[in-house]
C-alpha cells in the first residue's frame, strides 16, 4: 500500500472506532431508548422493578413489574460536579501556571512543575481512595458545620451538612484531578510568551500582576479554552473517585451542595452488577442508554466550547 | 559499566525460566470464587486449609451476591457466592445453574447511638420499613419508643445506610420487611437491589465494610450488616439491635435463635434448596438467617467440575468446612443434616453430565 493510503488507514480508524462505539450503544440500547421515550432525561425514577416477579408484557417488550428508568438526577449530579470542580480548577489552575511560569525562580520551577503534573499522573481510584478515607471524615466533621455556621445565609449551603459524602466533596476531588491539565498546559503556554511582550509592558509601567493579567493571558485564550475542554472532558468521564466519595444518590436532586449525588459514569459502574441480574435484559440497555447519554452530553458541552473557542479566535483576528 | 550484557541477560532468563518450570509442572487447578461480601470470610479461612491438602487455587474475591450470580452465569467464576437463591425467571433462562447452600447465616441491624451503644435497641420489621421508607425520621419517634419504653432515645434524625452494590444482604433484609410488613412489601417488595426510598441524609454504601465503616463514620445511623462483620462492628463498638421476630420475642442473633430458625425451616426446603428463611416461626427464631449459597453451573469442564465438587463437598462436612472452629470464627450456622443431604444431592450434579457415551 502507498503512505498515503496507509496514513489514511490509521488516520480514519480513530473517528471510525469513535462512531462505532456511538453506532454500538445506539444499537444496543434501542429496545430501551423506545420504551423509555424522552421521559427518560427528566423522571427521576430509577427502579429495576421486582427481580424475583415474572416479567410481564409492556408496551411489546418483556420487562419487570414495576421497572421505569429515568435518569434526570444523575444528569444534574454530573453537570453540578463538573460545574464545581471546573468553579475552584478553573481559577487555581490559571494561579497556579501564572506563578509557576511567571513569579518562580528557575531552580523551584523545575521540580514544583515536576510535581505538579504528577499530580496528574496519580491513578483516580486513589484519590477516591484518598477522599473515601481522609477527605470525607475531615469535611463532614470540622469543615462542612464551619462553613454552613458562616456562609448558611446563601442558598444551598446552610443546613444539613450531611456526612461529608455529597456535592461538594466530589467537586473537591474532582477539581484536584483537573488542576495539573489546565495549570502545566497553561505554563507552557505562558512560558512560551516572547520576552518582548513582557519588557513592552515593564516599559509602560505595569506591574507583574498586571502584566500577567492584562497582556500575557489574554492572549492566551484559545490555549485556556482548549485547557478547559480537556479538562471538563476527564471531570464529566471521572467514575472510581466520584463513586466513592459522592454518596450515591438514587431517584433525589440534591437539596444543598453537601448533599449526596450520582453522576453518570458512577452510576453505570454501581448498579451494572444489579442491572445483569434483570432476566429480561432490559437494565443493561438501560445502562447502555445511560451510556450514551453522558455521550451525548460531552459531545454537546465539547462542541460549545470549540464554538467558543472559534468565536474568541474570531474576536482576536479582529481586534487586531 | 558492563562491557557485554548478553551474559547477564541470559543469565536471567535461565533464572526467570527456572522459576516458572515447577509452577508449570504442576498443572494446578484454577478455581474463582466471587461474589457475596458476607460469604466472603468465611471462604478466606476455607481456602487456605482446603489448598494445603488439595492441589488447586482457588480465587476469593468480595464482590457482592449480584455479581457472584452474574460471574457464575457468565462462566467468568466457577463458583458465585451469594446470600441470595436465583430468581425463577433466572432459573427458567439458566436451567443449568444450582444454588446450593454451604451454611447458614444471619443478619445483625447495627446502629451508632452515642450512650447507646452498649444496650440493645429492640426494633421490629415495622419499624425498620418504616425507618427505610421515610416514614419514621427521628429516633425519639413514638413507635420506636414504644419498644423500647424508658430508654432515653435523641431527638435526632436517623440516617438509614443501605447498600448500592447488588446484594444478598438487601436481598434478607427487604424480604424480612416484605414479610414483617405488608405496606412495605407491595410498595417496593424485596430483591438484591431495589429502588430505595428518597431520604434526605441517606447514604449509599459498598459491600459490608462500606457499611460497617458508614455507620462508625457517622452517628445516629442505622445499618443491616452480614453477621461474618460481628468482629468489626464489636470492635468499633457499634450498638447491635434485638429484633422482633413472628412469635413477639425480641432475639439477637446467636447460636440458639438461628438454629431454632433453621430448624423449623429444615423440613421444607425443596429439592433445589431455593428457598428464603427469612421471619421462621418459633419463639426463639432469629427472623433474618439465609442458607450461603454457591452458585454454580452443572456445565463446567472436567477438570475444574472435579475440583469445585471435591471443593463443595469438603466445606459442607461437619468434619470439613462445617467444622465448628470455622463456623465460630464468622458466627455462621452449620447446615442441619436433612440439609446437607440435599446439597450433596446437588453437589453430584455438577460437571459434564454423565451419559451412555461419555461414562
Amino acid at each position: 500500500m502507498t503512505f498515503r493510503q496507509t496514513m489514511a488507514v490509521l488516520g480514519g480508524s480513530v473517528p471510525a472506532s469513535v462512531a462505532a462505539v456511538v453506532v454500538f450503544l445506539l444499537l444496543y440500547a434501542w429496545p430501551a431508548i423506545r420504551l423509555n421515550g424522552f421521559g427518560f432525561l427528566v423522571r427521576n425514577t430509577w427502579d429495576l422493578g421486582s427481580l424475583y416477579a415474572e416479567p410481564i408484557r409492556h408496551s411489546g417488550v418483556m420487562i419487570l413489574p414495576g421497572a421505569q428508568y429515568g435518569i434526570l438526577f444523575l444528569i444534574v449530579g454530573t453537570l453540578l460536579s463538573t460545574a464545581i470542580a471546573m468553579a475552584i480548577a478553573v481559577p487555581v489552575g490559571i494561579g497556579a501556571a501564572a506563578f509557576l511560569a511567571e513569579i518562580l525562580p528557575p531552580g523551584p520551577r523545575l521540580w514544583l512543575s515536576f510535581l505538579v503534573e504528577m499530580l496528574a499522573a496519580i491513578p483516580s481510584v486513589v484519590f477516591g481512595l484518598w477522599g473515601y478515607a481522609v477527605l470525607i471524615p475531615f469535611l463532614g466533621q470540622y469543615v462542612f458545620p464551619v462553613m454552613s455556621r458562616l456562609l448558611g445565609w446563601i442558598p444551598w449551603l446552610g443546613e444539613p451538612t450531611g456526612s461529608g459524602y455529597g456535592l461538594l466533596t466530589a467537586g473537591l476531588v474532582l477539581s484536584l484531578m483537573i488542576v495539573p491539565l489546565i495549570a502545566s498546559i497553561l505554563r507552557d503556554a505562558i512560558a512560551a510568551q516572547p520576552m518582548e511582550v513582557r519588557e513592552a509592558a515593564a516599559a509602560l509601567g505595569a506591574t507583574r500582576f498586571e502584566t500577567i493579567w492584562t497582556v500575557i493571558l489574554p492572549g492566551l485564550r484559545p490555549v485556556l479554552i482548549g485547557a478547559c475542554i480537556l479538562a471538563m472532558g476527564r471531570a464529566l468521564g471521572e467514575t472510581m473517585a466520584v463513586l466513592m466519595v459522592s454518596g450515591n444518590a438514587l431517584n433525589v436532586l440534591p437539596a444543598s451542595i453537601y448533599a449526596p449525588v450520582s453522576t453518570m459514569a458512577a452510576f453505570i459502574v454501581s448498579q451494572l452488577d444489579s442491572a445483569l441480574q434483570d432476566p429480561t435484559g432490559l437494565a443493561v440497555r438501560a445502562l447502555a442508554e445511560v451510556a450514551l447519554a453522558l455521550c451525548l452530553i460531552a459531545i454537546i458541552v465539547n462542541t460549545a466550547a470549540r464554538v467558543l473557542l472559534a468565536g474568541s479566535a474570531v474576536t482576536a483576528r479582529l481586534r487586531r | 559499566m558492563i562491557s557485554n550484557k548478553s551474559p547477564i541477560l541470559a543469565a536471567a532468563a535461565a533464572v526467570g525460566m527456572v522459576t516458572m518450570l515447577p509452577a508449570g509442572a504442576r498443572a494446578e487447578t484454577r478455581v474463582l470464587e466471587t461474589g457475596s461480601s458476607l460469604l466472603y470470610p468465611l471462604f478466606n479461612i476455607w481456602v487456605p486449609v482446603y489448598a494445603k491438602s488439595h492441589p488447586v487455587q482457588i480465587t476469593t474475591q468480595s464482590t457482592g451476591s449480584g455479581t457472584g450470580i452474574s460471574e457464575a452465569i457468565s462462566g467468568l467464576a466457577q463458583i458465585g457466592a451469594s446470600d441470595a437463591y436465583l430468581s425463577p425467571a433466572i432459573h427458567q433462562q439458566h436451567p443449568n445453574m444450582l444454588n446450593i447452600p454451604l451454611a447458614i447465616s444471619s443478619q445483625m441491624v447495627n446502629y451508632n447511638l452515642p450512650s447507646l451503644n452498649g444496650d440493645h435497641l429492640k426494633l421490629s420489621g415495622p419499624v425498620l420499613a418504616g425507618i427505610y421508607g421515610g416514614k419514621i425520621t427521628h429516633w425519639d419517634d413514638p413507635q420506636i419508643a414504644k419498644l423500647n419504653p424508658g430508654v432515653k432515645l435523641p431527638h435526632q434524625t436517623i440516617i438509614p445506610v443501605h447498600r448500592t452494590d447488588g446484594s444478598g444482604d438487601t436481598f434478607i433484609f427487604t424480604q424480612f420487611l416484605s414479610a414483617s410488613t405488608p405496606d412495605w412489601a407491595s410498595t417496593h417488595g424485596y430483591g438484591t437491589t431495589i429502588s430505595w426510598p428518597a431520604i434526605s441524609g441517606e447514604i449509599g454504601a459498598e459491600g459490608n465494610q462500606g457499611m460497617v465503616s458508614a455507620v462508625q463514620q457517622n452517628p445516629y445511623s442505622i445499618a443491616y450488616i452480614g453477621i461474618s462483620y460481628k468482629g468489626a462492628t464489636d470492635q468499633d463498638k457499634l450498638g447491635e439491635a434485638e429484633l422482633q421476630n413472628k412469635a413477639g420475642n425480641f432475639v439477637l442473633p446467636d447460636n440458639q435463635t438461628v438454629q431454632a430458625a433453621a430448624a423449623a425451616a429444615a423440613g421444607q426446603t425443596p429439592k433445589d434448596e431455593s428457598m428464603s428463611l427469612i421471619f421462621q416461626p418459633g419463639a426463639q427464631s432469629y427472623p433474618i438467617i439465609n442458607y450461603e449459597y454457591a452458585i454454580v453451573s452443572t456445565g463446567l469442564p472436567a477438570q475444574t467440575a472435579t475440583a469445585v465438587r471435591d471443593f463443595l463437598g469438603w466445606t459442607i462436612q461437619s468434619n470439613g468446612g462445617n467444622a465448628p472452629g470455622f463456623m465460630k470464627k464468622v458466627d455462621f450456622v452449620p447446615l442441619p443434616a436433612a440439609i446437607r443431604r440435599l446439597s450433596e444431592d446437588q453437589i453430584k450434579a455438577i460437571g459434564p453430565q454423565r451419559s451412555a457415551s461419555n461414562p
